[in-house]
């Protein structure tokens, strides 16, 4: 017994050494070549992407372009497209997206009112852009109540503004751009007239604001007159809230004269035609103010 | 590398390096063509686009369903865009049909585009072409416009061109749309009195510039000679405030006057002024519609 059982391990392990011999002999794949095949293959793959995206890109501009020619010569859609493809209507339908976004930001930058209807068309939100020299100051919001009646139920415009008085005014029941103009139009103005008196502050240092309210609706502004050695004493009443410029420019001085001395009259007519902060450049060019 | 390279693995090796290398250079070729499209705000996709752009490159493999379920997402959203267009063109009563950007300048903090839109609001065409750029300051973004040209296709112009240059100057785009709209409703309003009158009084009143026109006559079909000229213009002044102004003028032959030297003719103007403050246009234009025609009606 013992002797059959130790020939049969014997036997058994010299089967195992003859494999693992065959086994350190054989041809073994030369790595290097593998590894540069399946490189070479994920670049292939990579260009393939690339090359279809930027394929993808040019024909969804392409596509893009002749839809704005269409659009600009308002003419009807194209009839039928070459190919009913699904890849086609999938590019039509980026491009018609790129242009969609487009004309909503559009909207946005030349002032929309970028209207959000909620509740399910029983509101609305309103946004109203504010700008002034081609810089955009704050945006105000109004919440409306559509049913039962149209009525503002939220909004973050300053209690200054007379809003209610527009809005008794208006008839937004029926259009409610009867009051969101006269509203951005109060806003638009009240942005100006606040960005002319901090450019006033910023640009001419030498002259002295006295007064000024919140509305920015009457400013008082001291200048001091190099060549007469004295002050002057301006104030602007802006009684048209609706409008940047002033209702009314009066001149105080000791010297009682000097506000009807044809160069002060010529500035009286410069600050009622323009801008105070471009106003005060011109005067102080002609050496009357400091 | 302790395996033994064979004389043919040492070919292929070649080969394939050459292989890799031109495949290098093509795919940085077109990483940069990918980064210059993305560079254009327009065509740097987000969201369901950035979807929808895997999907045609073939990324999502071959699956049907996922390019239909990507396909119909893209055109939910697209819907939707087209329901808020419509919405924006009703209530701003601007009717925006092209905005093309091209992208100058895109970097973290800043973006600096060329806009052109163009559109009509009621009869009035525009075109406006400006450049927008927009930087990130602190916790908010700070807009500016510059370079603002505006072209404006209006049958009368004089009124609008001081105003126009005007705005040019301020870059006050703001400005400009609110008052297009303002003036294009003035306008409107006249086109539909001009109309309702000339189709209520026929005989009386004519259009010889059509309804679009400042001009409106009113004549007695009988007394062919004496014209009374309605002017009902709508001026812009530089700073955007739109004014309609309504003047009354008398055309009325010397041999007519002559005949009768107690008429108050020559103070129809001041008259129709009075007749304006009280009644408003409308009102004003009617009462002297009747009176030409003589109308017994009250």
């Amino acid at each position: 017994m013992e002797g059959a059982s130790k020939k049969g391990v014997l036997s058994h392990l010299c089967l195992l050494e003859v494999q693992a011999r065959s086994r350190k002999t054989q041809p073994k794949q030369p790595s290097r070549v593998h590894e540069l095949k399946a490189k070479a293959e994920a670049l292939m793959r990579q260009r393939e992407q690339l090359r279809a995206e930027v394929e993808t890109h040019k024909n969804i501009k392409k596509l893009r372009a002749s839809m704005d020619q269409q659009c600009r010569h308002e003419d009807e859609e194209e009839e039928g497209m070459d190919e009913d493809s699904e890849n086609s209507n999938l590019l039509r339908l980026m491009a018609r997206h790129t242009q969609l976004k487009d004309l909503l930001h559009a909207y946005d930058v030349i002032g929309g009112y970028n209207i959000i209807k909620t509740r399910q068309g029983k509101g609305l939100c309103v946004s109203i852009a504010t700008a002034y020299e081609g810089v955009y100051f704050e945006t105000y919001n109004l919440e409306l109540d559509l049913k039962p009646t149209v009525r503002i139920s939220r909004h973050d415009v300053p209690p200054f503004i007379p809003l209610n008085n527009l809005a008794e005014q208006s008839s937004m029941q029926t259009e409610v751009r009867t009051l969101l103009d006269p509203l951005s139009q109060h806003l638009n103005a009240f942005a100006g007239r606040k960005q002319q008196l901090q450019l006033v502050k910023e640009l001419h240092k030498s002259v002295e604001v006295m007064e000024s309210n919140v509305l920015c609706s009457f400013l008082v502004l001291m200048f001091s007159l190099p060549r007469e050695k004295t002050a002057l004493l301006c104030s602007l009443d802006y009684s048209d809230c609706t409008r940047c410029l002033p209702t009314r420019v009066h001149f105080e001085c000791d010297d009682k004269e000097l506000p009807n001395s044809p160069d002060w009259k010529k500035h009286r007519s410069l600050l009622m035609e323009t801008p105070v902060h471009k106003a005060l450049i011109t005067m102080r060019e002609m050496g009357n103010i400091l | 590398m302790m395996e033994e390279v064979s004389q043919e693995d040492m070919e292929e090796v070649e080969v394939l390096e050459a292989q890799i290398k031109h495949l290098q250079a093509e795919v940085s070729a077109l990483k940069c063509q990918q980064q210059d499209n993305h560079r254009d705000i327009t065509f740097h996709f987000r969201g369901e686009m950035q979807d929808a752009m895997l999907c045609m490159c073939g990324q999502r493999q071959g699956d049907k369903k996922e390019k239909e379920k990507v396909l119909s997402r893209l055109k939910e959203e697209v819907e939707e865009m087209e329901a808020d267009l419509k919405l924006q063109t009703e209530m701003n009563g601007i009717s925006l049909n092209s905005c093309t950007t091209k992208t100058l300048q895109s970097s973290d903090r800043k973006l600096v585009q060329q806009l052109c839109v163009s559109g009509h609001c009621s009869e009035l065409v525009f075109q406006v072409e400006f450049q927008l750029s927009e930087v990130k300051e602190g916790s908010g973004c700070v807009r500016t416009i510059s370079g603002l040209n505006v072209v404006v296709d209006a049958s009368d112009l004089q009124n609008f061109n001081s105003f126009l240059s005007g705005v040019e100057e301020s870059r006050d785009l703001l400005l400009l749309f609110r008052t297009l709209r303002t003036f294009s409703n003035r306008c409107d309003d006249r086109c539909r009195t001009f109309q309702h009158f000339q189709e209520k009084y026929p005989s009386v009143v004519s259009l010889p510039g059509g309804c679009s026109s400042e001009v409106v006559t009113l004549n007695h079909p009988e007394l062919s000679g004496c014209l009374l000229l309605v002017r009902w213009s709508v001026d812009v002044s530089k700073e955007g405030g739109v004014s309609p102004k309504i003047e009354l003028l008398a055309k009325i032959p010397e041999r007519a006057l002559q005949l009768f030297p107690s008429l108050p003719v020559g103070g129809a103007s001041e008259a129709f002024q009075s007749l304006l403050r009280l009644l408003g246009p409308e009102a004003a234009l009617e009462s002297v519609i009747m009176a030409v025609g003589l109308s017994r009606d009250t």
